[in-house]
């Protein structure tokens, strides 16, 4: 596995001369250059794209020295991509430039006098037709048809006992031709076939991932004999995870362990998405310059797609200190974007022929055609799950008659449909939560942010959502990732999914904090122990199937919220008149009703003073019962209409004084206290606000009743009070007459229900109904509590902000 | 000349109760009934029917809310909305304490609002003060008739 700190990587140049080669190394950014044998030696430039700290995690010095680079090195290298031009190869082959226009050599590695016995300066300039004429007189022909980019493998090449396996490639008119020594000169790739198709068949018919990963694994290990091979998986910021290994016991197992973004750069991540191989079969190896004619001498090679191209001494470090001095990178690409590595190592120094190399990079892309269309199937098969939670939630709104219930009781699809560990619902402000939350004054402040930072997103996501809110950091437990639509903007209503945080302890591959030692010089990592680094305030991802089905479930819940406006218009409209009826039919009644009433007693008055009545006593009481009878059914039809209004009109509120009142009334019921004994005990009644000719009607209706109840007690004790509780204000009327039965409570306060006898007591029986609803209208209350001949006391009350 | 009191009332007993109650009010001006709005009009505005009849505005119109063909609204808007007879003292008298008809009466610019009572007493009581406040009080006194000759009652 390639391993570069993109900060602070050393590359090595060689910087060449005519006679000897002073071997230098060289920053890698800002080319500042050391002698070769300090390469632990710090120095500072700016931080480059491809340092990225984990999230959630803080870099303290190494901020501190980004700071300190900045302020002291200009910025000018950093857009090189250095690890591009090392000016160097490894030393298991040589290289050699060639003019494509004239055929001159015009590069050439300074190992070339090991292999062909033509000293580096030599052969530049020279043909190289003659150059090769010896040893490989078809290379020229072979060399027309490679085409730019293009790594063509050649014919094998044999000089003297070595045998050369041959690649060729283009840079602009520069032919780069590598020879690579082999060790096996037998085997080829047409002999690996048996070996490519069961590899084939296996990694088709493997069932799971891990599966999948494993067979892989198993198969490239058998055709390239390293110890380990592990399959490596970038996240979404290019952190790493070790999803699948295959190894012997020579080297310890990394399987599901993490690597911080920052171990593979973003330049080198660039170079792995051109050249899927990497191949580095010696740490230990003393780098070979590349020697080249004055022309090309200033402007370093591009070894892009170099197979013997050299690496970062820090590399090097790095695969010293995991005791695998070989190892190979092969790239996986999913739909052109870089998914992972097939990272393999060995314990010893190793090479890979070409042409087994070129047999693994087939399989990695048959592999990388595996993870893809697997990742796209299990992909549209979650989608089908999430679609049928998506339904079956749309079932249960459409029961209800507030969707918010068809979510709220039935917690499972609610927070299965995210996968969320709780979810709330906000409704005009309402607040209404399942799962695991934050409290609901967390919830809005969530929303009262979402409705103004966010006001134009129908979908707010995030994995860290103190990233964007701070305040919410206090909040992670519940709510480290929101998932949120908007159902209505107007009404600041939404649904939200809330995602714990992950303190998820993640196997970090090498501690990101860890990358200089404590002398504070840069050196490369001497430890690749599992180092834990938790994942502070982030919640696992929100997958794209997820996200989709949600937004599908928030077009649900707003044709239901639509459906529902229609009817609820509906409805509206229905009650509007069937009040109007209510209100025109209560209106013919308190006229048409009222009259023939007024009539018989106005004419029953003119007959009784007829003079055939004057003296007849049987007569003249017909005459009365008729008038009396009339009267009480006029008074009936008045207090219903009365009763009828109360619940009709509008409230007109002011405050009142209630003493005031109960002192009006008493003087309009002053013709029902003669020859009466009556101790009166009346309180400091204050204030309320309210209508007062309602309150009028309560007071005189209370009162009245007092009067006439206690109209059997030689002393009657009748008591109006007032008392303020929490949340209310209690008027009370109590006295020491008959009472009632506290078994037929229920019908004191209804409409013509009586307790009594009309000959003992008289009345309509619609003066405590209509207390009561003139109680409700305050937003009040009306009760009563009394002992069958033992007094009553009837409460009043209205809510204490009407004070 | 006494002025003329105007009573437009369409139920014939409420009609009859009220005369009874003017008669023992003692009133010595004539009343005039009418028996729904559109006859009021036109016998107060000279039209129609009375076109030509002498101009003599009445001490005080008693009119019942609910009438045929043109209701006591309509008849106190028209009466009201014109410079020539707005000065005329107009009673509803209405069967309800209905809230909406009393607002748009005093809108209207009615002079009082007497809900008839059910007891006959509290009825004739009513009238009686009515009689009195408008066509006695309202006016320079005009002497009283003496009991025993009828009150007189023209309709229109």
């Amino acid at each position: 596995m390639s391993k570069h700190r993109a900060c602070r990587a050393i590359s090595h140049r060689a910087v060449s001369s005519h006679s000897s080669f002073d071997f230098r190394l060289f920053c890698r950014y800002c080319l500042t250059s050391f002698p070769s044998y300090m390469p632990n030696e710090s120095h500072s430039h700016p931080p480059h794209g491809g340092l990225q700290a984990p999230p959630g995690l803080t870099l303290a010095d190494d901020e501190a020295l980004a700071i300190r680079l900045q302020a002291d090195a200009p910025a000018m290298a950093c857009e090189h991509e250095p690890i591009r031009i090392p000016e160097s190869i490894q030393p298991h082959g040589f290289l050699v430039g060639i003019d494509s226009r004239d055929w001159t050599v015009r590069r050439v590695s300074a190992n070339l006098v090991d292999h062909l016995n033509v000293q580096a300066e030599a052969a530049l300039g020279q043909s190289a037709i003659a150059l090769f004429a010896s040893c490989a007189p078809e290379l020229a022909t072979e060399l027309k048809n490679v085409v730019l980019h293009d790594l063509a493998l050649l014919q094998p090449v044999t000089v003297g006992d070595n045998i050369y396996n041959v690649t060729a490639h283009r840079v602009r008119d520069l032919m780069v031709v590598e020879f690579e020594l082999r060790d096996d000169a037998r085997s080829s790739l047409d002999s690996l076939y048996p070996q490519i198709r069961a590899a084939v068949e296996d990694i088709q018919a493997a069932e799971t991932p891990e599966h999948l990963f494993r067979i892989a694994g198993m198969h490239i290990r058998l055709l390239t004999g390293f110890d380990r091979v592990l399959i490596y998986r970038f996240d979404a910021q290019w952190n790493g995870q070790v999803v699948g290994e295959e190894r012997n016991d020579a080297l310890p197992s990394y399987f599901d362990l993490r690597f911080p973004a920052s171990d593979i750069p973003a330049q080198a991540r660039e170079l792995y998405l051109l050249n899927r191989i990497r191949i580095i079969p010696d740490a230990d190896y003393v780098p070979v310059p590349i020697v080249s004619d004055e022309a090309l001498r200033a402007e370093p090679l591009d070894m892009t797609y170099c197979v013997l191209r050299s690496v970062s001494p820090v590399h090097l470090q790095y695969m010293r200190n995991m005791g695998t001095p070989a190892s190979m990178s092969i790239s996986i690409l999913r739909d052109g974007k870089l998914w992972g590595l097939v990272s393999c190592h060995h314990s010893t120094s190793r090479r890979v022929p070409t042409h087994v190399r070129a047999a693994c990079d087939f399989l990695v892309q048959i592999l990388a055609m595996q993870i893809a269309n697997r990742d796209r199937s299990a992909d549209s098969a979650d989608r089908v799950e999430r679609q049928h939670t998506h339904a079956t939630l749309l079932g249960y709104m459409a029961r209800e008659q507030h969707y918010v219930d068809g979510l709220l009781r039935h917690p499972e699809p609610f927070l299965g449909i995210a996968d969320a560990a709780g979810a709330a619902v906000v409704v005009e402000g309402q607040c209404a939560a399942v799962g695991g939350t934050p409290t609901k004054a967390q919830i809005a402040d969530l929303v009262q942010w979402l409705g103004t930072a966010r006001s134009d997103d129908e979908l707010y996501v995030t994995d860290c959502l103190s990233r964007d809110l701070p305040m919410a950091a206090d909040w992670a437990e519940t709510a480290s990732g929101l998932l949120a639509v908007s159902i209505s903007q107007i009404h600041r209503s939404y649904v939200l999914w809330f995602r714990p945080e992950v303190t998820r302890t993640v196997n970090w591959g090498g501690n990101p904090r860890k990358s200089r030692d404590t002398t504070g010089k840069l050196s490369p990592r001497v430890s690749f122990d599992t180092w834990k680094e938790t994942v502070r305030l982030q919640s696992e991802p929100w997958t794209e199937p997820q996200i989709d089905t949600v937004l599908a479930l928030r077009n649900s819940i707003i044709s239901i919220v639509m459906r529902n406006a229609e009817e609820l218009a509906d409805l509206a409209g229905e009650l509007k008149r069937i009040n109007a009826e209510l209100e025109a039919f209560s209106y013919s009644v308190s006229h048409d009703l009222r009259a023939p009433f007024r009539h018989i007693v106005g004419y029953a008055e003119l007959l009784r003073e007829m003079p055939a009545l004057t003296n007849d006593k049987q007569a003249e009481r017909y005459v009365s019962t008729i008038i009396e009878s009339a009267h009480t059914a006029g008074k009936l039809v008045d207090g219903l209409l009365g009763f009828s209004q109360t619940g009709r009109i509008s409230l007109s509120k002011r405050p009142v004084q209630i003493n005031d009142l109960v002192r009006d009334c008493l003087r309009v019921l002053e013709p029902d206290m003669k020859d009466r004994v009556i101790e009166w005990t009346i309180g400091d009644l204050g204030r309320a606000v309210g209508d007062a000719n309602m309150f009028r009607q309560v007071f005189q209706n209370l009162l009245s009743n007092a009067i006439k109840y206690s109209r059997t007690r030689e002393v009657a004790k009748i008591a109006v009070l007032r008392e303020t509780t929490a949340n209310e204000i209690v008027f009370s009327v109590s006295d020491n007459g008959v009472g009632f039965d506290m078994r037929y409570i229920d019908k004191l306060f209804g409409v013509f229900q009586r307790l009594h006898r009309m000959e003992e007591f008289e009345g309509t029986g619609i003066g405590l109904a209509n207390v009561k609803r003139i109680a409700q209208r305050h937003g009040g209350r009306a009760w009563a509590e009394g002992r069958l001949g033992d007094g009553a006391t009837f409460y009043f009350s209205i809510p204490k902000n009407s004070e | 000349m006494l002025k003329k009191l105007l009573l437009v009332e369409d139920n014939p007993k409420d009609l009859e109760l009220t005369l009874v109650a003017l008669e023992r009010s003692l009133l010595a001006n004539e009343v005039v009934t009418a028996r729904d709005g559109v006859e009021a009009i036109d016998w107060l505005f000279c039209e129609g029917a009375h076109a030509g009849r002498d101009r003599e505005d009445p001490a005080v119109v008693l009119l019942d809310l609910k009438l045929p063909r043109m209701d006591g609204l309509e008849v106190l808007a028209k009466i009201k909305g014109d410079p020539a007879t707005r000065h005329i003292p107009v009673v509803m008298l209405t069967a309800s304490r209905e809230e909406a008809d009393l607002v748009r009466s005093y809108d209207l610019g009615v002079n009082a609002f007497v809900v008839k009572p059910v007891d006959f007493q509290d009825f004739f009581k009513a009238i009686r003060d009515l009689g009195m406040f408008w066509a006695v009080l309202n006016e320079p006194h005009p002497g009283r008739r003496p009991p025993d000759v009828p009150m007189k009652v023209t309709e229109v």
